[in-house]
C-alpha cells in the first residue's frame, strides 16, 4: 500500500510539472492564426503579433533579395493590407501565391512581419504528402 | 492499356480483399481450416494485384505516359529515371497505393508466419487484415485512383517538384510508410486474441518483433525526412513541429514506449493494458496523422489538394476507435495481470516511468498539433501554438527520458536493493560530474547544455561500465582471451546490446540537438564580388556570380572560398537553380560537415548584374551527430532482431550469475 501511494505521489508531482510546463508553453507560443479580412475587422489583434495568411498581390509588389525585404499588398476575399518584411525571401515567393506572414502592425498600418511562410502553389498539389519537415521553406 | 489494367487490378484487388473478409469471417464462426486457407490465399490474391497495379503505375512513370493524370502532373520527360520512378510516391494517389501494397505484402508475411497455425484466433487476425487491406483498395478506387486518365494528353508533364529532386526523398516516404503499414500486423494480431478471448498473453510478446522491424524503418523514414528537410529547405533547421512531422513522431513516441513495457511484461508479467492499448494506439495514430494533415483540418504550411481521402480517413479512425475501445473494455479482465509494480527503483518500475514521459510526449505533440482545430471549436478563433510550446514540454521531458536511459541498466527486476544500487551507480555519477566540470572549463555556460552533458555522460558511462563489467566477468569464468570474450557477449544476448546501442544512438542524436539548437549561428552577409567576411570560424571570400547548366534546370551560383583557423581552405559553391519546368527557384544549399560542426550556406538573393549578394551563412555545432545517432538506433534494432551469430560453446553451462547479469 505504502509503495503505491508513493507512486501516487509520484504520479502527481509529473502531472503538476507537465501541466505547468504545457501552461507556460502555450502562453509563450500563443499566437492567433487568422485571414486578413478577420484581421481588420478583430481590432483586439491590431496590437499583437499574429499570423495572417493571404494571396500576394502581383500588383505592387517590390523584391529586393539583395536587401533581403519585400513589399507587397496581402489580400483576402474583401480586403487588403500592406505589408512589409524584412529576411531571407522564400523560394516559392511570387505574386498570386498563398502566404502566410507573422509580425505586428505599425504605426503607419504597415504589417511588419518577419517570418514569411509560401504555401505550395496548387500545381504541386503536396509537394509530398507524407514529407515530414515542410517547415520553412 | 496501363490504364485499364491499373484499375482492374485495384477493382480485383477490393474483391479479393472483400472475398478474403468473408472467408475468414466464416472461418471465424464455423473454425474450418478450409475457409481458413481460402482466406490467406485471397490475401495472396491482394498483394498480388497491388503489385500489379504498382508494376503498372512505375511502368507508366518510367515510359512519361502522359495519358496517366498522376504521370502528368508529377513528372516530365527531361526528368533523371530515378527521380521519374520515385514520383510514384511523389503524390497522395501513388504514396496511398504504396501504402496499401505494403500492407497487403505484410499481410502475406503473416499468414506465412501463421501457415501452421489454424483455428479461430488466426481467422480473426486475416479478417482485421482484410478490413484494413480492402479500407486502402476501396481508397484507391474512389477517392485516390492513381489511374486517372486525363481527357487531352499533354506533350510534356509538369515535372517534379524541385524540392523533391533529392535523394533523400527516395527513401524517405517508402520507410515512412512500410513503419505505417507495419503497425497493423500487432493491431491485427491484438484483435485475433481478444475477439477469441485468448486466456494467456503470448501473442502481446510474438507482436515484439513486427513492432521492431516498424520502428526501426518509421526511424529511418523520420530521420531521412529530418535531413531531407536540412539539406532542401534551406533555413538551417530539420524539425520545425509542422503537423506532418508531427504525424511521423505520434506513432513512433507510442511504439518506443511499447517496446520497453513488452519487456516489464515478458520479465515481471506487469503492464497487459498499458501494451495493449499501446498497439491500438500506435496503429489508429498513423491513420490519425494521415488524416489531420490530408483533410486540411489543420493549418500546415504545406497545403494539400482537397479530396475524399480525408473524409474516407476520418470514417475508418471513428469506426476503428470505437471498434477498439468496445473490444479492449469488452476483454479487460483477460488482460489482467494480477501483478503489480513494486517500486519505481525497480527495471519494470523504470519502464514504466520511461512510458508515462514517452506517452506526455505524444499527449503533448498532439496537443499543439490539434491546438489551432481545438481552439476554432472553443473561442471561434484559431490559435497556433508553435514551436515554444513544444519546445518548453518536450525538451525537459526528453532530458528525464534520457537521464532515465542512462539510469535504468543500472536497476534491477523486483525489489530494489539500495547499497547495490548506489555501488554501480557511483561511478556514472562521477564521470557526469567530471565531465561537467571538463564542459566547464571549456568555456561552456548555458546551463541546458551543462545538463545535456551530465546526462549524455552519465547514460554513457553506464551503458560502458555495465559492457566492461560482463565482458570481465565472461573473462574470469570462460578463460577466453579479449576479443573473444567481448564478442561472445556481446553475441550472447543481441536484445540487451541491441537495445543499448539504440540508447548510445540516442546519446548521440541528444548530442547533436542539444549543440545545434542552443549554440546555432545565424547571420545575413551582403558580399560584393572579391569581398570577404568572417563569420565565427571561417573566412568567406565571394568570387563572383556565375551560371551553371544541368538536364532540367539552369543554376545561378555563387562560389564562395572558404578558409578556416587551421588555414585549411575549400570551396563552397550555394546554388539557385531555375528548373525548366518551375515556375519558382530552388535554394541548394551548400555544406561543408565536420565532426565538430557544419557550415552552411544559402545563396538568399541578389541585385540585378550581381553587384551585392545576400548570403545566409550558418553554423550549426554537432548537428552531424544527429544523423549518426539516428542511424545507430537503427543500427540496434536490427542486432536485437539478429539470431546468435557464434556457434553456442558452453552457453548451457553458464552460471546462473552470469544469466541473470546478462538477462
Amino acid at each position: 500500500m505504502q509503495s503505491k501511494a508513493k507512486l501516487w505521489i509520484a504520479g502527481s508531482v509529473l502531472v503538476c510539472a507537465v501541466g505547468y510546463l504545457a501552461f507556460a508553453g502555450v502562453k509563450r507560443g500563443w499566437v492567433y492564426y487568422v485571414q486578413v479580412d478577420e484581421l481588420l475587422t478583430a481590432t483586439d489583434l491590431r496590437q499583437q503579433r499574429v499570423r495572417v495568411s493571404g494571396k500576394v498581390l502581383t500588383e505592387g509588389m517590390a523584391v529586393s533579395a539583395g536587401q533581403l525585404t519585400a513589399s507587397f499588398q496581402l489580400a483576402g476575399q474583401r480586403h487588403q493590407i500592406p505589408v512589409h518584411y524584412r529576411g531571407v525571401i522564400p523560394e516559392m515567393f511570387q505574386g498570386g501565391n498563398d502566404v502566410v506572414v507573422e509580425g505586428t502592425f505599425d504605426g503607419a498600418g504597415v504589417f511588419q512581419a518577419d517570418v514569411l511562410m509560401t504555401k505550395c502553389a496548387s500545381k504541386y498539389q503536396g509537394k509530398h504528402p507524407d514529407s515530414i519537415a515542410q517547415g520553412r521553406p | 492499356m496501363t490504364i485499364i489494367l491499373g484499375n482492374l487490378a485495384i477493382c480485383g484487388a477490393l474483391l479479393a480483399a472483400g472475398l478474403a473478409l468473408l472467408t475468414s469471417l466464416a472461418s471465424l464462426r464455423f473454425d474450418r481450416p478450409s475457409l481458413l486457407g481460402a482466406s490467406r490465399r485471397l490475401m495472396g490474391a491482394v498483394a498480388a494485384l497491388l503489385t500489379v497495379a504498382g508494376l503498372a503505375l512505375l511502368a507508366a512513370l518510367a515510359d512519361s505516359d502522359f495519358r496517366l493524370a498522376y504521370v502528368a502532373q508529377f513528372t516530365e520527360r527531361a526528368l533523371p529515371i530515378g527521380y521519374k520512378l520515385s514520383a510514384f510516391w511523389a503524390g497522395q494517389e501513388g504514396s496511398l497505393l504504396l501504402w496499401g501494397w505494403l500492407l497487403a505484402v505484410l499481410s502475406v508475411l503473416l499468414a506465412i508466419v501463421q501457415r501452421k497455425q489454424f483455428g479461430t484466433e488466426p481467422a480473426a487476425v486475416m479478417a482485421t487484415l482484410a478490413v484494413i487491406c480492402g479500407f486502402f483498395a476501396a481508397l484507391l478506387l474512389l477517392a485516390a485512383n492513381p489511374f486517372r486518365a486525363l481527357d487531352e494528353v499533354p506533350a510534356d508533364g509538369h515535372g517534379l517538384n524541385p524540392l523533391l529532386q533529392d535523394p533523400g526523398m527516395i527513401w524517405h516516404p517508402p520507410t515512412l510508410f512500410v513503419g505505417y503499414a507495419g503497425f497493423a500486423i500487432p493491431f491485427a494480431m491484438l484483435v485475433g486474441a481478444l475477439i477469441v478471448g485468448r486466456r494467456d498473453q503470448q501473442w502481446i510478446l510474438a507482436t515484439r518483433r513486427w513492432l521492431l522491424v516498424s520502428w526501426a524503418f518509421l526511424t529511418v523514414g523520420i530521420i531521412l525526412g529530418a535531413k531531407w528537410a536540412y539539406v532542401e529547405l534551406g533555413w538551417g533547421g530539420y524539425w520545425a513541429w509542422d503537423p506532418v512531422e508531427n504525424a511521423s513522431l505520434l506513432p513512433w513516441l507510442t511504439a518506443t514506449a511499447l517496446l520497453h513495457s513488452i519487456m516489464a511484461q515478458q520479465h515481471r508479467g506487469v503492464l497487459l493494458r498499458w501494451n495493449a492499448a499501446l498497439i491500438v494506439l500506435s496503429f489508429l495514430l498513423c491513420i490519425f496523422g494521415t488524416y489531420i494533415t490530408r483533410s486540411g483540418v489543420v493549418q500546415s504550411v504545406h497545403s494539400f489538394g482537397k479530396s475524399l481521402v480525408g473524409s474516407f480517413f476520418l470514417a475508418f479512425l471513428v469506426a476503428g476507435i470505437l471498434f477498439s475501445a468496445t473490444l479492449l473494455l469488452a476483454r479487460r479482465r483477460l488482460l489482467h495481470s494480477g501483478q503489480a509494480i513494486t517500486s519505481l527503483l525497480s527495471r519494470e518500475g523504470a519502464f514504466m516511468l520511461t512510458n508515462v514521459l514517452l506517452l506526455i510526449i505524444m499527449l503533448i505533440t498532439l496537443l499543439g498539433t490539434i491546438f489551432p482545430l481545438l481552439s476554432q471549436i472553443i473561442m471561434g478563433r484559431s490559435v497556433q501554438v508553435g514551436p515554444p510550446f513544444y519546445n518548453k514540454v518536450v525538451v525537459p521531458m526528453s532530458l528525464l527520458l534520457v537521464g532515465l536511459m542512462g539510469v535504468a541498466p543500472l536497476l534491477s527486476y523486483g525489489k530494489p536493493e539500495g547499497k547495490q544500487l548506489w555501488r554501480t551507480a557511483l561511478a556514472p555519477v562521477l564521470l557526469a560530474v567530471v565531465a561537467c566540470a571538463a564542459a566547464l572549463t571549456w568555456g561552456i555556460r548555458s546551463p541546458w547544455a551543462l545538463l545535456a552533458t551530465a546526462i549524455v555522460a552519465l547514460g554513457a558511462a553506464s551503458l560502458v561500465l555495465d559492457l566492461l563489467r560482463t565482458w570481465a566477468q565472461r573473462m574470469r569464468w570462460a578463460g577466453e582471451n579479449v576479443l573473444l570474450a567481448l564478442l561472445r557477449v556481446l553475441d550472447g544476448n543481441h536484445r540487451r546490446y541491441g537495445g543499448q546501442v539504440v540508447h548510445v544512438g540516442m546519446l548521440l542524436f541528444m548530442l547533436g540537438v542539444a549543440g545545434s539548437s542552443i549554440y546555432h549561428v545565424k547571420r545575413d552577409l551582403k558580399l560584393h564580388p572579391g569581398q570577404s567576411a568572417t563569420v565565427g570560424a571561417y573566412n568567406l571570400t565571394f568570387t563572383r556570380l556565375d551560371e551553371a547548366r544541368a538536364a532540367n534546370y539552369t543554376a545561378v551560383q555563387a562560389p564562395l572560398k572558404i578558409t578556416d583557423t587551421r588555414g585549411q581552405s575549400l570551396e563552397l559553391v550555394p546554388q539557385r537553380r531555375f528548373y525548366d519546368k518551375s515556375e519558382q527557384s530552388n535554394s541548394e544549399v551548400a555544406i561543408h560537415s565536420t565532426w565538430k560542426e557544419d557550415l552552411y550556406i544559402i545563396l538568399a538573393g541578389w541585385e540585378a548584374g550581381g553587384s551585392a549578394t545576400a548570403f545566409q551563412v550558418i553554423i550549426s555545432p554537432l548537428v552531424g551527430w544527429l544523423w549518426i545517432g539516428g542511424y545507430a538506433m537503427v543500427a540496434g534494432a536490427l542486432l536485437c532482431l539478429l539470431p546468435a551469430l557464434l556457434p553456442s560453446r558452453q552457453a548451457a553451462a553458464a552460471p546462473a550469475e552470469l544469466r541473470l547479469a546478462r538477462a
